[in-house]
């Protein structure tokens, strides 16, 4: 009886939560005709249209250029991120430096709203020459993802036995080849859910797309709204959903399979922060 | 030199040698931070910088690289500014009643499926999709749920009551981004929640039961007070989140409705690309940050004490 009433509690959950994911998808499978009188649940005549309509006539609104903006700016940000972090990490973790100021200070960083400083960072990037490049994109999603990954890194490294570092120092090792060479084979899954996390955080930004960029390193995230600027005959719902549903695509399909390693790195943020 | 394990101190003669020699020296502890510490500097820290300068100036686009110190004129223009209030207002209302619904609704569903979810762990992956979309991508579906031709929302509605809310109106568009972002982000308590109730021993919530404590005796004695510290968190972090909100409120209504969704975030970000009011959208950058610093500060000065 209960157990009955928690399958339809976690059924009810499942679809109010998604809900809007599975009007999306259900909505790009519905042929232009079907749409304009059928707004329901249900598709009598299922059809990739839509999709392929989004894959192929690129001439106004290109999802490739979009697609590979949001990757090549998230792989930036990403690996930028880990390659800075995981040298402090391993400070912190195994020295007395970083412990009470640097520490603190980045953890808090997430709890900042970003907005303060993107006005700044807009003249910075006018200045440089970084404003509509992905590569100035990829560098303002590093301080996104510096913060999470730093306290990963941190909580991962920590967990491994100084006496295998000390064993190698001991052999000769220098403290740079025991980071490169002992501790990072080590935490290597840590290394990969930072990485993982720190993709779809990234994918996922909207605020930095939308101020600095606007033509040549427009991100997935806002790219998808520009299909819902009303072209003459207001919004093409079909084409919509199934640009809204490629665009998602990447970072469900990454949190899909590595749900459990997320969800163990979205609580280490947490309980640190 | 933190780090001599226990083991270390049988053998006399290793031991003088690690307290020549720590794993990571000073200033190799330096230097490893420094590439990070560096970057945050450049990309966080000279903002800042430029932030405090710029909002004590006055500035047009046309004199952005000269600007003149002025006091304090933009941030009395800023305190002054109703629709600064208005939006204070909305973001402090968003985030303490969605991180409210966001816990209540994560903690009934963590200790409610528990059961499921402990035989099942798989059943976790479509109570976490949510997390993995971009919220601003959520906005723009919920554009399309709520569109009075186009979304099944209304549609249903009409069909079987005969009529349906301008969700997006002014009256009830706060209403309506409320209900959004709780759905987007109660799997962020609910697993935060999971996590600390799945790591409450057993023979706890045993002992008691054999005491004679009915289940929800249990919950109200036993697991909530080992919850604490994890319903205190999972409540600033999601309160901050909803303070600062941007991108699915952007995505879903723009500031419309009116100007009735005008979060924090949004007016400054309007005050400087549409209105190119620079010193007003940097004052209130500041402010921003300021209050955003208490908050911290007494989160932490909390976390401390929990600590200790």
């Amino acid at each position: 009886m209960v157990r009955a009433l928690r399958w339809i509690v976690f059924a009810i959950a499942v679809l109010a939560m998604n809900f809007p994911i599975i009007v999306t998808l259900i909505t790009s499978l519905k042929s232009q005709r079907e749409l304009s009188t059928n707004p329901g649940l249900w598709i009598s005549q299922p059809t990739l249209d839509n999709y392929l309509e989004v894959l192929t006539q690129t001439s106004r609104f290109n999802i490739y250029a979009y697609l590979l903006n949001s990757t090549v700016a998230a792989l930036i940000g990403t690996g930028l991120a880990i390659v800075l972090a995981f040298p402090a990490a391993y400070a912190i973790a195994r020295s007395e430096a970083g412990k009470r100021l640097v520490l603190p200070i980045v953890i808090n960083l997430r709890a900042v709203p970003l907005i303060i400083f993107a006005i700044p960072l807009y003249m910075m990037y006018q200045w440089l020459g970084l404003l509509d490049t992905r590569i100035g994109l990829g560098l303002i999603l590093t301080i996104v993802n510096a913060p999470l990954a730093l306290v990963i890194l941190v909580n991962a490294i920590s967990d491994v036995p100084v006496e295998l570092d000390e064993a190698a120092k001991v052999d000769g090792a220098s403290s740079l080849q025991v980071m490169m060479m002992i501790v990072r084979p080590v935490i290597r899954p840590a290394l990969v859910t930072t990485f993982i996390f720190g993709f779809i955080t990234a994918w996922n930004e909207f605020l930095f797309g939308l101020m600095l960029t606007t033509s040549r390193a427009v991100p997935m995230t806002v790219g998808a709204s520009f299909f819902f600027a009303a072209s003459g005959g207001g919004v093409k719902w079909g084409t919509a959903s199934a640009v809204m549903m490629l665009g998602a695509l990447p970072p469900a399909l990454l949190g899909l399979v590595m749900y459990r390693q997320i969800s163990g790195s979205m609580t280490a943020g947490a309980v640190k922060g | 030199m933190n780090h001599l394990p226990d083991a270390g101190s049988r053998l006399g003669v290793r031991r003088v040698w690690r307290i020549d020699m720590a794993l990571v020296t000073r200033a190799e502890g330096r230097m490893y931070l420094t590439p990070l510490v560096g970057f945050l500097l450049l990309f966080l820290g000279f903002p800042a910088i430029v932030n405090l300068i710029y909002s004590v100036s006055t500035v047009t686009f046309e004199t952005l690289r000269s600007p003149v110190l002025s006091g304090f004129a933009n941030y009395v223009a800023v305190l002054n500014d109703r629709e600064f209030w208005s939006s204070a207002w909305f973001s402090l209302r968003f985030g303490i009643l969605t991180a409210s619904a966001e816990c209540l609704i994560g903690l009934f569903l963590a200790i409610f499926l528990a059961p499921l979810l402990s035989k099942r762990p798989v059943l976790m992956a479509p109570l976490m999709l949510p997390l993995m979309v971009a919220p601003a991508m959520v906005g723009l579906m919920y554009r399309l749920v709520l569109h009075e031709f186009a979304g099944p929302v209304p549609y249903y509605l009409f069909e079987w009551f005969g009529d349906s809310p301008a969700f997006l109106d002014i009256n009830n568009a706060f209403r309506t981004l409320v209900v959004v972002e709780t759905l987007q982000w109660t799997p962020f308590a609910f697993l935060l929640f999971y996590m600390a109730y799945s790591a409450i021993p057993l023979d706890v919530r045993e002992a008691s039961s054999l005491d004679g404590a009915s289940p929800f005796e249990i919950v109200r004695w036993i697991d909530l007070p080992l919850m604490k510290p994890t319903l205190v968190i999972a409540f600033f972090i999601r309160f901050i989140d909803g303070f600062r909100v941007f991108d699915n409120v952007y995505a879903l209504t723009g500031s419309g409705a009116g100007g009735s969704t005008t979060s924090l975030s949004i007016y400054i970000y309007q005050a400087f690309f549409k209105e190119g009011a620079i010193g007003k959208a940097v004052a209130a950058s500041v402010v921003l940050f300021l209050a955003s610093f208490i908050v911290l500060h007494g989160l932490n000065r909390l976390a401390g004490r929990r600590k200790r």
